[in-house]
């Protein structure tokens, strides 16, 4: 991978039985109950956590992402690992009530803490709520015009299979977005992030939500994350066309766009 | 250098929670703005800034957003000292082409007028935070600062127009440039005419002038 790791990565085991869950390797048939076990665990601080480890930013990325989405009113848009909802509020907004908004996850306790914040600020009429694995999305072909997932993919086992489904359910012409963290551009940006998220992130994590660990695997799980040019190309095989991506924050976080042709 | 979408995401947050807090103080105007907005409006600002902007009609708020909206129901495109002037009211934007539009003309005039019948209630805003009574109190003292910097500036505009022409004279006054150019063109007008008779009154000319003048009568 890229030389923003650290020198204490293990080397990934490319056996087809086997994925990472942050640097260590486990079975590909664990991965999905130990993301569980981590969302479980952070559900209710979830909102918190995310203000502070990012310092607010995350909702301008979100923002931007809602910017170059182009829904308009009686879109139908989708989700993914839609957690706590931020993007499905702004969606719903912009939808109308002749549009829908779907918000899926796979944790069904993110999913309870989004539905309640969601209902608790008056969103209601036009979104759904799915518990959904984006690898298997059930949902027919061409649905959506709009599929967007924030911050979810590098919990996905099989990220190849994820994208080739949510190609699947976008009509022709439907856009999706994938926001996540990726490399930073400049080498000194890099080493402050990484020692930021290998030492401040897990220590938030410990006070805040008395749970170093899953904030460990935050760190580590995007060292992890396909870099802005390999997950370009991943889209591209997915069947996605005019795929780019937008750096954002010199490249700690990176919003990639692909079009259903 | 254009900023990244991190800064211009904040740029837009800050636009959009100002604009929509100034719509929730004029609920007329904010109705009329709404109408105004039945797609997106992208406003491309030139030189020196090279930015683009759009305000998005979303259900319960205006949504300004930097990135260009894919079919804009309207685009209008200037300069940013025309798109100041549209702010404050100016109607000749649009007539003296300092603004461009593309799109429905009708939809221009509308948004204009939107814009500019837009009035926010400042003292119910800051009222919310101080009380009526206070609200009120500030609000006046405000209103009357900005009725007297108005005043002020109308004043001190008229007292360096009267000097310059009055006092040093270093200009002419209106009326009296008025009436010099009418003196210009009354005093070219008759030497056309003294011209002409001249021309008619040489020697050369009195024949095919005769035969000219002759013409009507014998048709």
């Amino acid at each position: 991978m890229s030389e923003q790791q650290p020198a204490n990565k293990p080397a990934v085991n490319s056996g087809d039985d086997v994925t990472h869950f942050g640097f260590r390797n486990v079975p590909k048939s664990q991965k999905a109950g130990q993301v569980a076990d981590v969302f479980h665990s952070v559900a209710g601080k979830y909102d918190l956590m995310n203000d502070l480890m990012s310092m607010g930013i995350h909702r301008l990325w979100k923002r931007f992402t809602i910017e170059l989405s182009g829904v308009r009113k009686g879109h139908q848009v989708l989700d993914i690992a839609g957690g706590t909802g931020d993007l499905t509020m702004k969606f719903s907004d912009l939808v109308g009530p002749t549009g829908k908004v779907v918000l899926a996850d796979i944790n069904a306790s993110m999913l309870q803490v989004g539905r309640g914040r969601l209902m608790d600020r008056g969103y209601a009429g036009n979104i759904e709520y799915v518990q959904a694995d984006a690898e298997h999305l059930p949902f027919p072909d061409n649905s959506f015009n709009a599929v967007s997932i924030a911050f979810g993919l590098r919990n996905v086992t099989d990220k190849d299979q994820a994208l080739r489904d949510m190609a699947r359910v976008l009509k022709p012409g439907g856009k999706l977005m994938v926001l996540e963290f990726s490399k930073p551009t400049n080498p000194l940006l890099s080493k402050a992030y990484d020692a930021y998220s290998f030492n401040a992130l897990p220590l938030m994590g410990q006070l805040i939500a008395g749970d170093s660990g899953s904030y460990k695997y935050l760190a580590e799980s995007i060292r992890m994350h396909p870099d802005q040019e390999t997950l370009k190309g991943m889209m591209e095989t997915a069947g996605l066309v005019n795929c780019k991506y937008f750096n954002m924050t010199g490249g700690v976080v990176a919003l990639h766009v692909g079009i259903k042709p | 250098m254009m900023p990244g979408p991190t800064l211009m995401s904040a740029v837009t947050a800050v636009l959009e929670r100002g604009l929509n807090r100034a719509l929730s103080l004029d609920p007329a105007g904010r109705q009329a703005l709404m109408e105004a907005l039945t797609g997106p409006v992208q406003f491309t600002v030139e030189a020196p800034l090279n930015l683009t902007l759009a305000l998005v009609p979303a259900t319960s708020r205006v949504q300004v957003v930097s990135q260009p909206p894919q079919s804009p129901a309207l685009e209008l495109v200037g300069r940013p000292l025309a798109f100041a002037a549209l702010a404050t009211g100016d109607d000749q934007v649009f007539s003296q082409n300092r603004i461009r539009v593309v799109g429905d003309m009708a939809l221009a005039h509308q948004f204009q007028r939107a814009i500019d019948q837009l009035d926010p209630d400042w003292e119910a805003a800051i009222a919310e935070y101080l009380g009526d009574v206070p609200a009120h109190f500030v609000g006046q003292r405000l209103r009357g600062a900005a009725k007297w910097s108005q005043q002020a500036f109308r004043s001190l505009n008229a007292n360096v127009e009267e000097y310059i022409h009055e006092e040093s004279r270093s200009l002419p006054g209106r009326r009296e440039l008025e009436a010099t150019f009418e003196d210009i063109d009354q005093l070219s007008l008759r030497a056309e005419r003294l011209d002409a008779r001249i021309r008619q009154l040489e020697p050369g000319n009195e024949s095919s002038d005769a035969t000219e003048n002759r013409k009507p009568e014998s048709s």
